[in-house]
Parts: structure tokens; C-alpha cells; sequence
């Protein structure tokens, strides 16, 4: 019979047969240590070069990271703070996540306090809007291999937050005791403005335009929608940098596969491309495709790469061959379905995707829409969001209208391998 | 009066048993009498009165002599009968006895062993249920036309001529206000049942319960559907006029009042004649109904007719531009605000009557407090619809309407954020709503403040789904603006061969429908368009 230890030690072994320590594909960059991110992080030397360039004036700056949803925002931003710890130590560097219902100056207020350990007036602030100190307190002591010191994500925006009554005086009172400790300045990066309706983000900013302009550098992650062309950020030039995150191409991607790979790998880092033991357990061949299938989107990369190499192991495979991927690829459609526990309406629309192979509001007619239960686009649209971000769908670069295809996946029930790529 | 047990309150049954004897013992059937006797124990008309009143009739009818049975039935009648008449006191709660002390009488009273009363009883039950507040209303108006229905099965023409009309004219009534099944035909039935009524209710024979129905059957041609509406308007006032003959101010002050203001309303809409005539009529006839109907002795229904009044002097100021009469309508409307109960039909009708009258004169006075009151009597209105409120749908529908002409307002004012959201609020409510061309305008307002506030996705996508919903509702004003909002937007995206096609389409609806401003200014659009087109070309070969 075997025991739950021995089932452990299996599981174990099945992946140490990949030759892995472990499997190195993680849907949120911010459980990352810093160390294996920079490891990991590929490609974007244009968008690093953008934004390294404004940090070489004394002059601070505001800059957006837009792009759809799971493009790498949040890596982006995270590996740029983690370059400026080690190249400008004399900067104070933060990082947040909006937390829902919360306005910038707060959620500034709150990233900066958390920094200060050691100032009094800053953990009174925290303090007094009921947020615990202690453990910043504890993550400031090891500071250099801190997973960038930013503690949980998720449960942070359940925190039931006393708002301060003059967020913005308390934020630029702070900001002036952080610049007499750091010269170089104090960057505030604020993550996941486009979890929030756009309107609410533009509301947001128009609220923070005073805060936005003040003493800090700002770093912010966007919609990739109604803030680009938006009146406040382009006409009054809100922003010195807005930085459009596209999707990978396959060379960086395949890069990015060597890159995690060898993050995990027992005794073989090899890196060279044109070394195929630098995609092991993967073969070329089978990477290339696996790449491909990720069309150049990081979060549905690691997503299908964690549901390939689970696959794989449970096959107790060496080796990630062209069958082997075929079962990991086909396990895949069904292991999203099923982490993106889709309720019955947007099943039917995901149904009806399928079925059309795209949607748009350009194309779909009246009849379309009353077969899902609704007379307008805008009703389906927040239901194709959903499943875009579940990795269902994913939304084409057509800027005149809004376009969603299914992800291309081998069904559960066909042989077919990956159809080619849009 | 002995009480039992230690402390503990009396049991309801037994202060509702101790209440119905002292009915018993000092009112008879004058309405006088029990209107005193109502009063004096306002008290104890409460719900557990209510509640108590199936236990007292069972009580007092248990092992009793048919005779006895019959007195206590007589009992629950005449109460209900006078309960339901009383003018004071909490108007839901009496209604709600007098329909429970119905239903239990009719356990005495039933069909085979007493018809006429168990018609009578129908019928009063009828009148209940058409003036009931709790449940939905179309509910109670369907129960109404059934228990009129029943009561006409005994209440034949032949047998019981009076009663016969009497209860067809109720029939009318209930049928006019009816919200289930086709309205067109609801009021074809209310104006049947007026006109057979009115072979029994002569003038000369019964010329209160004539006038009555004639006053009844001017309701029902005012808001008739079927036929010419001009001509309908002229039965409705012939019918009021008939009927003032016989209500003088004289001698029927109240019912000629009533009857006044519904002719005033018939000229407000009239469309024979010169409009401006037509109002001045009904200023004037509004204004006599309000001599009789004064705040100190009908709150209600002076209320109802300053917002009567209000409405047709806005009607008069849009007609002549007079801001006079924009002010004095708004003073009227706000003098009754406090009438109405909080959260009653009339309230909201009146928040929403007043908001619309303010949000008319921001239109030329721009003042942006006449918006921001506007906004508060329509949130108050919109606060105050709860899912039991029995005119919900309706008002529901209209509110959202104004909600996105409002929110486009606001977005232009540069309250994007407030107005945004009622924009959005009013294209969510008017989803699932049953008025898909409110929908669209929503739709389309919505598209435009996207536009406004240059965010092009989001006005492309909603003057498509407006575009979308229009040509489904082949409405070709709303295709050719929405066409020209989406080519407008396409084109400042620099999509401008795109956006050029859906120009020259909105510029062809527009002549279509004979507004060559419109098309002109869609064209001029169009014109530039063409010349970034040309400077592209020019410059590519440069």
C-alpha cells in the first residue's frame, strides 16, 4: 500500500526525471524572489532602455506600463525596481498593489510607510489606518534578499483601511522626511490600476493629478484600454513615459523558456539557444512549438508551461516529446476551463466564441448578442474580459475594434495537434 | 376588565373581540356614526387588528345557529363597508381590513344561499382591491376585475338593473387603470363597460351616478390608444362637460373640482384648435379645480393638481419661451413636494415632475444649481422605488431614460466621473428593461460622453452597439447619429477610410430624413476627413 509520503517522494521524482528541481512556471511574478526574477526575466530591452534612460535626469517622472491583461506588467515593473535597488541604492523604492476602493494618494501613502520602518510618523500612519507594522519591520531587516518586501497581494486588498483625512498632505509630509534618508529620490510603483473599471482609474488619476506631479517618481501599471487615448494623460501630458507592453516574439519567448528552464534545471545551466540542452527537458522542436502555443503572452506561457510539465510527469517522462506535449497541450484547454470556473453565461459566450472563432463589436449582429441574453456589446464585453483573463480567449491587435479568439488548444476530444497561430 | 397572567401584554384576539362588540354595540350603517367611532379608537386600528379579525370571526361564529351566523357575516360587512369609506387613519391599513373582513363574511354569505349579497360583496371587494396599496399593484387591479366579474354574474341587467350599472362602471374604472394585457384593449373594455352602464344611469333618472360615469368615460377617451387621438381628446372634454351639468360647484364642490381638473388635462393635450388657446383653457380650468381643492382641506389632491397646473404652464413657457412660467411651475411643484407620503407613487411622480421642470430650465438658464437640484429630485425619486412599490416598472423605465440625458449633461459639464455613472447605471437598468429604444438612446449618449472625454474605444464600441440596436429598431434618425458619432470617432483614431464610409452613410440618412443641417455638418466632418486623406497620399509620394 502506499502511504501519502511515498505518493510525495513519487511526485517528486517524477519531476527530478525532467531533470528539474522544480517546476519553474509561476502565474504571478510577484511570488518571485528577486533573485529568480532577474533569472527569468527576458526580452523587453527596449521598454528597460526607455525607462533607464529617464532615471539618468535628477528630474522626476511619471510613467505608465500599459497592456493587456497577463502581458508582464507586473514583472516589468518589479525587475525595474529591482535593477534600481542594486544600481541606485541612495533611492527609496516601493511597490503596491491598488487595493479596490482605495485612492492613490492613500495607496502611495500606504507603499511609502511600509519602506519607512524605522520612521515613527510613518508607522504611526500605518497604525492608524489599521494596517500591521510588524512585519515590515522584519522584512526591512534582510532587505537585500527580501522578495522585494512587498508581503501578500492578495489578502492586502481585503484590509478593511481607515482612509487618512488629508491623504495627500500626510503622503507629501512622509515624502519629505524619505528624501532627507535618500537623496537619490523615492520611486512609488503602484500596480494593477487595470484590475479597476477604467472609469474608476480615470477618476483616480484625475484625483491624483496634484500628488502625481509632487515630490515623488511614479510608476504605474495600466489598462491597456481608455487610458491610452484618454484626455488626462495625453492632453495634459500626465505621463513623460506611456510604455506599451506587447506580446513576445518567438525568439525572446524561446529565450524565456531557456531562461526559466535553467532556473530549475539540476546540473545543467546552459543558456545558448543553439545549444538544445538548454530547453532540456524539452527537445528544440518540442520548445519551439510550446513557445509558439504561448503566443508571446508570459502569463498563458507560464500557465501552459506549468500544465505541460505536470502532464509530463504524471507520464513519468524524460523527456517533453512531440506526444508528450500533444497530451500536455490537450490537458491544457480543460485544466483553464476548470481553474477559470465559469459560470453558465459566460460559458455560452465562450461556447459561442468557439463556435465563431472570433468575436467583435464591429461584427457581431443583434442576433448574436439575444442569443446570449443581451442586446449589446458592451454587456458581453466584461464576460470576453473574464475569459481573457482565464486564458480562454485572447483579444487581437486590431485597434478599430474590440476582437476576441478563442486560444488556440487542442480540444480534449481530437487527436489534432495546435492549429497554427493567428 | 380582568388580565391574565404576570406582566405579559393583553393577547390581540382579545383587545380585537372587545373592539368588534363595541362596534356592534354603537354604529349602525351610517358612516357618520363609525367615521366618530373610527376615530376615537384610532388606536386600536392596527396590524394586529388585522391580524386578529379571522380569529374573532371564527370565535364568534363557532357553534352558532345559522341565524347568528348570518348577524356576525352582517357584522364583518358593515365594518368592512365603513372601514373602507373611513377618510382618515392609515389608508393601507384599512383597506387591508375591510378586504380580510370581506373574505371572511363570504364564508356566511356564500353564492348559493345569498347571492345579492355575495354580489354586493364582490363588488365592494372589487373597489378594495382597485384602491389597494400593499402587494403589486397589477395583481390587485386583476383580482379587482375578477370580483366585478363574479358580482356581474348575479348582477344581471334584467334582475338587478342599478346594481348591474353600478358595477360595470366600477368594471370601467378598474379596466381603465388595468396594467396587465394590452392597454390598447384595457381601454376599449373600460369605455364598453362606461357605455352600457349609461343605458341604466340615465341623466334624468340617475344624474349623480350619470355624471359620475360620464366623468368616468372622459378618463377613458382621454387616455384612449385606438382611433385619432384629436378626435378622442373632443369625446373626453364632451364627456367632462356632460357631467359638470350635473356636478355644480354648488352642489357637488368636490366632484366638480375633480372633474374640472380632468378637463384641464384633456385641454393641456388637446390638438384641435390653437394650442395656446387650448392652454389658457386649461390654466384657467386647472386654477378653478384648485379654488375647491385648497392645501388645508384636500392636501392630496391639491397637490396633485399644482403639479397639473405646473405642467401646463411648462407646457405654455416651452411654446413662448416665458420664463415666468418655468418659475412659477417649479414654485408650484416645490410648495407640494412635502404632500405626498415619502416613497408613495405621487412622491416619486412628484420628485420626478420636479426634477424635470428644473432640468428644463437649466436648459436656458444654464445655472448649475437648477442641475444639481434637478439631480437631487431625481436621486430622491430613484431612492425611493423599492422592489414592493407597485408602479415600480413604469417609473423605472423613465428614470433611467433621463438618468443618461442627465449623466451626457453632467459629462459635458465636466463631471465626467457622475455623470459617467449615471450614464452607465441608466444603459445597465435599461438592459433588461422592455424599452429597447430607451436603451439605445442610453446607448448612444453613453458613446457620446466616451467621446467627449476623447476615451475612442469605449465610444466606438458604444455608438456600435447604439448603431446595432437602432437598425434592429430600424429607427433611421438614430442609425444616421450614431453612424455619424462612430465615423467621427474612427476617423480621430486615424482610421479615416472607415470612418469615412460611415460618414457618407449619416450624411445620406440625414437627407433622408429632410435635416440637410444635420447632413451639412456630418459632411463638413466628412470633407476633412477627405483632405487628411489627400495629404497622406501627398505626402507618401513626396
Amino acid at each position: 500500500m502506499t502511504t501519502a509520503d511515498d505518493i510525495f517522494d513519487q511526485s517528486f521524482s517524477n519531476i527530478q526525471r525532467l531533470g528539474l528541481r522544480e517546476i519553474p512556471f509561476t502565474e504571478s511574478p510577484i511570488d518571485l524572489r528577486s533573485e529568480t526574477l532577474q533569472r527569468i526575466f527576458t526580452g523587453r530591452q527596449n521598454e528597460l532602455r526607455q525607462v533607464f534612460n529617464l532615471f539618468q535626469s535628477r528630474e522626476r517622472r511619471r510613467i505608465l506600463v500599459y497592456g493587456r491583461l497577463g502581458i508582464g506588467k507586473s514583472a516589468f515593473l518589479l525587475e525595474v525596481l529591482s535593477v534600481l535597488r542594486r544600481k541606485r541604492p541612495k533611492m527609496l523604492t516601493t511597490y503596491i498593489s491598488l487595493p479596490v476602493n482605495l485612492d492613490l494618494a492613500t495607496t502611495a501613502l500606504i507603499a511609502l510607510a511600509r519602506e519607512m520602518a524605522d520612521d515613527d510618523w510613518a508607522q504611526q500612519q500605518l497604525y492608524q489606518m489599521g494596517i500591521p507594522t510588524e512585519k515590515i519591520l522584519r522584512e526591512r531587516s534582510s532587505e537585500i534578499s527580501a522578495n522585494m518586501g512587498l508581503g501578500a497581494k492578495a489578502g492586502e486588498k481585503d484590509l478593511p483601511i481607515t482612509k487618512p483625512q488629508y491623504p495627500t498632505v500626510s503622503l507629501d509630509t512622509l515624502l519629505e522626511r524619505a528624501q532627507a534618508k535618500y537623496p537619490d529620490g523615492v520611486l512609488i510603483a503602484i500596480d494593477d490600476l487595470d484590475k479597476q473599471n477604467p472609469s474608476v482609474v480615470r477618476q483616480l488619476m484625475h484625483d491624483a493629478q496634484g500628488m502625481l506631479k509632487g515630490r515623488a517618481w511614479f510608476l504605474l501599471t495600466g489598462h491597456p484600454m481608455g487610458m491610452t487615448g484618454d484626455l488626462l494623460t495625453s492632453e495634459r501630458g500626465l505621463f513623460d513615459l506611456q510604455l506599451k507592453l506587447e506580446e513576445l516574439d518567438l525568439l525572446t519567448t524561446y529565450q524565456m523558456l531557456i531562461n526559466y528552464l535553467s532556473s530549475a534545471r539540476i546540473d545543467n545551466d546552459c543558456t545558448d539557444p543553439r545549444d538544445p540542452r538548454s530547453v532540456l527537458p524539452f527537445l528544440p522542436e518540442t520548445a519551439e512549438e510550446f513557445c509558439q502555443a504561448s503566443l508571446g503572452k508570459p502569463r498563458l506561457f507560464n500557465r501552459l508551461g506549468n500544465t505541460i510539465l505536470v502532464t509530463a510527469a504524471d507520464l513519468e517522462a524524460e523527456r517533453i516529446t512531440p506526444e508528450v506535449l500533444a497530451q500536455g497541450l490537450k490537458a491544457a484547454a480543460p485544466t483553464l476551463r476548470q481553474q477559470a470556473a465559469l459560470n453558465v453565461q459566460e460559458e455560452r459566450v465562450r461556447a459561442l466564441l468557439q463556435q465563431r472563432r472570433s468575436l467583435s463589436d464591429d461584427t457581431m449582429t443583434i442576433a448574436d448578442l439575444e442569443q446570449l441574453g443581451f442586446r449589446s456589446f458592451n454587456e458581453v464585453l466584461p464576460i470576453l474580459e473574464r475569459l481573457e483573463e482565464a486564458d480562454l480567449a485572447h483579444q487581437l491587435n486590431q485597434d478599430d475594434a474590440k476582437v476576441f479568439a478563442p486560444i488556440p488548444l487542442p480540444s480534449a476530444d481530437d487527436e489534432l495537434l495546435p492549429e497554427e497561430n493567428i | 376588565m380582568g388580565k391574565k397572567g404576570f406582566g405579559q401584554s393583553e393577547p390581540p384576539t382579545w383587545k380585537a373581540k372587545k373592539f368588534m362588540r363595541a362596534f356592534m354595540q354603537r354604529v349602525a350603517e351610517n358612516q357618520t356614526q363609525a367615521n366618530q367611532f373610527f376615530l376615537s379608537n384610532q388606536a386600536q386600528l392596527d396590524e394586529s387588528l388585522l391580524e386578529a379579525l379571522p380569529l374573532v370571526f371564527a370565535a364568534f361564529t363557532a357553534d352558532k345557529l345559522p341565524e347568528e351566523r348570518e348577524n356576525i357575516a352582517q357584522l364583518f360587512l358593515t365594518f368592512g363597508n365603513l372601514i373602507q369609506q373611513f377618510p382618515l387613519g392609515d389608508r393601507r391599513l384599512n383597506l387591508e381590513l375591510a378586504i380580510t373582513a370581506y373574505q371572511l363574511a363570504l364564508q356566511v354569505y356564500t353564492r348559493q344561499a345569498f347571492p345579492e349579497q355575495w354580489a354586493m360583496m364582490q363588488n365592494n371587494l372589487g373597489n378594495a382591491y382597485g384602491d389597494r396599496i400593499c402587494g403589486e399593484r397589477a395583481e390587485n387591479l386583476e383580482l379587482a376585475i375578477a370580483a366585478y366579474q363574479l358580482a356581474l354574474q348575479v348582477y344581471t341587467c334584467e334582475a338587478f338593473p342599478e346594481d348591474w350599472a353600478m358595477t360595470q362602471n366600477n368594471l370601467s374604472n378598474a379596466y381603465l387603470y388595468r396594467i396587465r394585457g394590452e392597454r390598447t384593449k384595457n381601454l376599449e373594455l373600460a369605455i364598453a363597460a362606461c357605455q352600457l352602464a349609461l343605458q341604466v344611469y340615465t341623466c334624468e333618472a340617475f344624474p349623480e351616478d350619470w355624471a359620475m360615469t360620464q366623468n368616468n368615460l372622459g378618463n377613458a377617451y382621454l387616455y384612449r390608444i385606438r382611433g385619432e387621438r384629436a378626435e378622442n381628446l373632443e369625446l373626453a372634454i364632451a364627456a367632462y362637460q356632460l357631467a359638470l351639468q350635473v356636478y355644480t360647484r354648488e352642489a357637488f364642490p368636490e366632484k366638480w373640482a375633480g372633474t374640472q381638473n380632468n378637463l384641464g388635462t384633456a385641454y393641456c393635450d388637446r390638438i384641435m384648435g390653437e394650442q395656446t388657446d387650448n392652454l389658457e383653457q386649461a390654466i384657467l380650468t386647472y386654477k378653478q379645480a384648485a379654488q375647491v381643492f385648497t392645501r388645508k382641506a384636500f392636501p392630496e389632491k391639491w397637490a396633485k393638481s399644482q403639479g397639473n397646473l405646473a405642467e401646463a404652464l411648462i407646457k405654455r413657457a416651452s411654446l413662448t419661451d416665458n420664463a415666468t412660467d418655468l418659475d412659477t411651475a417649479i414654485s408650484l411643484l416645490q410648495q407640494a413636494l412635502d404632500i405626498p407620503v415619502t416613497g408613495s407613487s405621487d412622491f416619486i411622480d412628484s420628485q420626478y415632475q420636479f426634477g424635470n421642470a428644473l432640468s428644463r430650465r437649466y436648459e436656458h438658464s444654464q445655472n448649475p444649481n437648477d442641475l444639481q437640484q434637478a439631480l437631487q429630485a431625481y436621486k430622491i425619486a430613484l431612492d425611493a422605488i423599492s422592489p414592493e412599490h407597485y408602479d415600480r416598472k413604469q417609473i423605472w423605465q423613465a428614470l433611467p431614460t433621463t438618468q443618461s440625458i442627465l449623466g451626457s449633461r453632467l459629462v459635458r459639464e465636466g463631471r465626467w466621473q457622475e455623470g459617467l455613472q449615471l450614464l452607465l447605471n441608466s444603459v445597465n437598468q435599461l438592459s433588461t428593461g422592455g424599452d429597447p429604444l430607451a436603451h439605445a438612446n442610453a446607448l448612444f449618449q453613453t458613446g457620446r460622453a466616451h467621446e467627449f472625454l476623447s476615451d475612442w474605444d469605449n465610444a466606438r464600441l458604444y455608438y456600435r452597439d447604439a448603431l446595432r440596436l437602432y437598425e434592429h429598431l430600424k429607427d433611421q434618425l438614430g442609425i444616421a447619429k450614431s453612424r455619424a458619432g462612430l465615423g467621427g470617432v474612427l476617423v480621430s483614431q486615424g482610421y479615416l477610410e472607415k470612418g469615412m464610409a460611415e460618414l457618407a452613410k449619416a450624411v445620406e440618412g440625414y437627407y433622408q430624413l429632410q435635416k440637410p443641417d444635420q447632413a451639412a455638418e456630418v459632411d463638413h466632418l466628412y470633407q476633412a476627413a477627405q483632405r487628411a486623406v489627400e495629404r497622406q497620399t501627398t505626402e507618401a509620394y513626396v
